[in-house]
């Protein structure tokens, strides 16, 4: 099986980009050439970067799979990070559906809502420990403690374990492989399994009615969840909930310093968060590609894909497809419709996506009510190192006008 | 008007309920349970959104 097979190919390397600016150019670049085309960089893989194309490739599981085939490294990053079995996703059905409807329904529309009151308490109380001397850096002191806290409050982990856990997530998505960072953040995932293990086992027989006892006393198509998978599907829960909802509030804290026209119109008209929401995750999606492999010899696209062949399915190329999105290039705060995939589409569909716009929305809201003023010092400013699969800002210093605290 | 909805399309985005809330329910999953429902009057508009608003484009409007 000659790579020759394998066309049309392109020169494209996800990692190769070190700016949002210049990865969102490569796959302009790549989907105007070929919507699905082969690269031989990064072990050789599809890369799917079409709207139409992405969207039918994460519908079709039974073709895409998102199933482990090496049991150390992930099969849904292109470079097979090194975590543990991420469940519900790297399941394909039928194995998947057990475990996505323990956390669909505790992550659903009406049961995220009910975390809401902690989302704000939290935002409150961030904004507070900066508000009275008219400068922070909002990253580390709000849009990442915020998602964090609220997380691992609802899954009942101690504050004393809120720090490293969150870094360790961060780091392990934000630095490329061959990083000191990198290395660092896998031996902190080893630590975080140790604290998750022992906070299974502490509930074990013992329903404290927080979200790890959802999860340790779940069942699973009839049986009770065995103590391995109730593990992993901690450390997934605590991965999908720490990172992304940052990644977003970031990008969108700097688009409304950059906009000024869009922070006016938000805070004058308060209607306009749901679209401005969906547009934020359309320009600025935090999980910019997903990787899948193929079950079975296949033509997608015109295009022969064989079995064990590996994909990139692009949310950020998506998004940008002008034939998906008119004036995709442009930032529109009320675009309707707008039904891009910055939370994936088909069965493994972010069941999280609830409370990550209500997190979102309390943190954006909190800030436009307290420090509408603020200003945000660009020199300063630090983006994630790489764009290829989480993308975000790591430093946001900014100033404002000062204010009282509320306190709790 | 009359809505229906595809359930085997339908993935839970809820997109369609928090844009039109009185036309589209969700059962506990978030996970939308309308199959085929006549739009009461005035809801036109609201159920027509909703339908745009969907992710899996699980939702045809008969009008
Ligand atoms: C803005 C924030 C977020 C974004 C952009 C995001 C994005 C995504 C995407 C694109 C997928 C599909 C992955 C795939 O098809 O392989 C996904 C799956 C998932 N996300 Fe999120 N996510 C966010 C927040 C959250 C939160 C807050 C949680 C949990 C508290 C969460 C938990 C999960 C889980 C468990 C899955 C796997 C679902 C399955 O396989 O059935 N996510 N997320
Ligand atoms: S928006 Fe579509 S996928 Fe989501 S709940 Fe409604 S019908 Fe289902």
């Amino acid at each position: 099986m000659g790579e020759s097979t394998r066309t049309p190919e392109l020169d494209f390397d996800v990692y190769a980009t070190q700016t949002m600016t210049a990865n969102n150019a490569a796959w302009d670049e790549v989907r105007t050439t070929c919507p699905v085309a082969w690269t031989p960089h990064n072990g050789g893989h599809w890369v799917i970067s079409g709207y139409e194309e992405v969207a039918e490739a994460f519908r079709d599981w039974e073709v895409f799979s998102s199933a482990r085939t090496d049991p150390a490294r992930s099969s849904i990053t292109i470079s097979g990070s090194r975590f543990p079995l991420l469940v519900p996703e790297e399941l394909d059905p039928p194995a998947w559906h057990g475990y996505r409807r323990v956390l669909a329904a505790m992550l659903s529309p009406q049961a995220a809502e009910r975390l809401r009151p902690r989302a704000r308490y939290w935002a409150r109380t961030c904004i507070d420990g900066m508000i009275e001397a008219g400068r922070g850096e909002l990253v580390s002191e709000l849009i990442f403690p915020v998602p964090a806290a609220v997380t691992l409050e609802w899954l009942g982990f101690p504050e004393s374990d809120w720090t490293t856990f969150s870094h360790a997530f961060h780091d392990a998505a934000a630095f490329p492989h061959d990083t000191p960072e990198y290395h660092a953040a896998a031996a902190a995932t080893v630590d975080v399994m140790r604290r998750v293990t022992e906070e299974v086992e502490a509930r074990w027989s013992d329903d404290r009615g927080d979200g790890l006892s959802a999860i340790v006393h779940a069942e699973v198509e009839g049986e009770r969840i065995t103590q391995e998978m109730a593990e992993r599907m901690t450390f997934m829960t605590i991965g999908g909930g720490v990172d992304t909802t940052s990644a977003l509030t970031s990008a969108a804290l700097l688009h409304l310093h950059q906009h000024p026209e869009d922070r006016a119109r938000l805070l004058a008209e308060p209607d306009l968060w749901d679209p401005a929401t969906e547009e934020f995750l359309r320009v600025y999606p935090p999980a910019r590609t997903h990787a899948r492999t193929i079950a079975h010899d296949t033509e997608f696209a015109g295009c022969p894909m064989k079995a064990g062949d590996r994909v990139l399915l692009s949310e950020i190329s998506s998004g940008r497809d002008p034939d998906a999105f008119p004036d995709a290039d442009r930032f529109v705060i009320d675009r309707f419709p707008n039904r891009h995939l910055a939370f994936g589409a088909g069965i493994h569909r972010c069941p999280g996506s609830h409370l990550a716009r209500i997190t979102f929305h309390e943190v954006m809201h909190e800030v436009l009510e307290r420090i509408p003023d603020y200003r945000i010092v660009d020199a300063e400013v630090v983006e994630y190192p790489n764009w290829s699969m989480i993308g975000g800002w790591a430093k946001l210093p900014a100033e404002f006008t000062p204010g009282p605290r509320l306190g709790d | 008007m009359r809505v229906h909805v595809d359930v085997e399309k339908c993935t839970g985005h809820a997109r369609c309920w928090s844009v039109a809330p009185e036309v589209y329910e969700l059962d506990d999953l978030g996970y939308n349970v309308t199959a085929v429902k006549d739009v009461p009057p005035g809801l036109e508009d609201l159920a027509r959104k909703g339908a745009l608003a969907c992710p899996e484009q699980a939702i045809t409007v008969e009008e």
